[in-house]
């Protein structure tokens, strides 16, 4: 069947490539989530499952969690806090220190080196099995350090945006205490440029970076 | 009779008028005022905060994910670096600068209002302290909360395999230099006690020699 389409016109191949492309993208997915997922069950990759499992609701200490929504939402002075607040704050006053030092590439290494850990073992497998896409899911919504450090992630296949959280926390604190040297550039082409271009290597991909008030993350 | 009501509206109104601008809040204003003016309500922004807040705390496996996941762990891979490269101290150093100006402030206060102040400065009211602690027990005089690193470095451990710092390095490296240090810049003493849970305490004046 696959023969008799390729010798149709070409616009009919394309929409049928297409089509064909679909599902088999569809079935790499599927491959791709049941091995994320499930091969759990043969002891390969336990880590996988710890994301949205449908626990949310028999959680105990949701209280300590909404208190400390509360209490940043309700911090107005001198700007607006979000939960990303403390975590921006200490990114940006690393990025300062190891900056200060020079040691900028090996503190990316490092950084890629010990929470890549798992890119390395198990979502390389995963974007062989189901596409480039599979990369930048284990990379952005996939894990806590992204969705606890953007204030939302938009996903289209193959790319991924979010809003820059170091850029209006970076003129905050330069106004006041006024003690960090580094400037936005240093945040995207010292950290976040290296860190996501470490992370895709490890996962078996290229991307593209797009820094600005909003990122973009392409994969090619 | 015509006039007679004309002028008890009259004087109804003017009374009604003078009760109200002179009677104090009623429940009833104080809420419309509170609604109006508290600052939670007035965010637009909160949508973001609770869809992080589901996907962290929906997911269980291989352990329970917090609010403070990302930011310890982000703390705990500095100080990995820090330690391993030896540049502990200098990272220390660094931290204090960066918030010597907030620190000095503080002490402004402390002078002002009292010692107490400076814990509600450095835990109850800062964000780096109440999105890192995950609860934050007050009493007078001291602070104290479960250690967020503990279970933390014990997952990473376990599960990244690429951490080699001890809790014990936390502990002594990061956790107790820096608040001695921000207490000595605000010109108070305080007793540190780390473990699962961690308690900073104000020195009596009797004991503080």
């Amino acid at each position: 069947m696959d023969s008799n389409v390729k010798n149709n016109s070409g616009h009919t191949q394309m929409t049928t490539d297409s089509t064909v492309i679909d599902r088999r993208r569809f079935g790499r997915k599927l491959l791709a989530a049941g091995f994320v997922s499930s091969a759990v069950l043969l002891g390969k990759t336990e880590q996988a499952r710890a994301w949205m499992d449908g626990t949310f609701s028999q959680r105990q200490d949701l209280p300590d969690a909404i208190r400390s929504i509360k209490k940043t939402y309700s911090d107005i002075d001198p700007y607006p806090h979000t939960f990303n607040d403390a975590l921006v704050k200490n990114r940006l006053r690393d990025i300062d220190f190891i900056a200060g030092l020079g040691l900028d590439k090996e503190n990316v290494e490092h950084y890629v080196y010990t929470l890549g850990f798992l890119i390395n073992k198990y979502l390389k497998d995963g974007v062989e099995m189901g596409g480039k896409d599979v990369a930048l899911w284990g990379m952005f919504e996939r894990t806590s350090c992204s969705y606890q450090l953007y204030e939302h992630i938009t996903i289209k296949e193959f790319e991924r945006s979010f809003p820059c959280p170091f850029k209006p926390m970076l003129e905050n604190l330069k106004k006041d205490p006024g003690t960090l040297k580094i400037q936005w550039k240093d945040v995207c082409k010292k950290w976040c440029i290296p860190v996501w271009t470490g992370f895709a290597e490890r996962a078996g991909v290229k991307i593209k970076v797009k820094t600005g008030e909003t990122c973009t993350v392409k994969v090619l | 009779m015509t006039d007679l009501s004309r002028r008890s509206f009259t004087k109804k109104s003017v009374l009604l008028s003078c009760l109200a601008a002179l009677a104090p809040a009623t429940p009833a204003m104080a809420m419309f005022d509170k609604v109006q003016k508290d600052p939670f309500l007035a965010r637009d922004d909160l949508a973001d905060a609770l869809k992080s807040m589901y996907m962290t705390y929906d997911a269980t496996y291989p352990y329970d994910h917090k609010f403070n996941e990302s930011l310890v762990k982000d703390q705990l891979r500095n100080l990995e670096f820090s330690i391993t490269k030896g540049i502990n101290d200098k990272q220390l150093d660094h931290y204090i600068m960066t918030i010597e100006p907030i620190l000095k402030r503080i002490k402004e206060l402390v002078e002002k209002e009292g010692p107490e102040k400076a814990l509600v400065e450095l835990f109850d009211d800062e964000p780096c302290s109440y999105q890192l602690f995950e609860n934050i027990t007050v009493a007078e005089g001291e602070r104290s909360f479960p250690c967020p690193y503990k279970s933390n470095l014990e997952h990473c451990k376990k599960w990244l395999k690429t951490f080699t710092i001890e809790w014990s390095d936390v502990c002594n490296k990061w956790c107790i230099p820096i608040w001695k240090r921000s207490a000595d810049i605000i010109g108070i003493e305080i007793d540190v006690k780390t473990g699962e849970t961690c308690s900073v305490r104000l020195q009596s004046p009797d004991t503080s020699s």
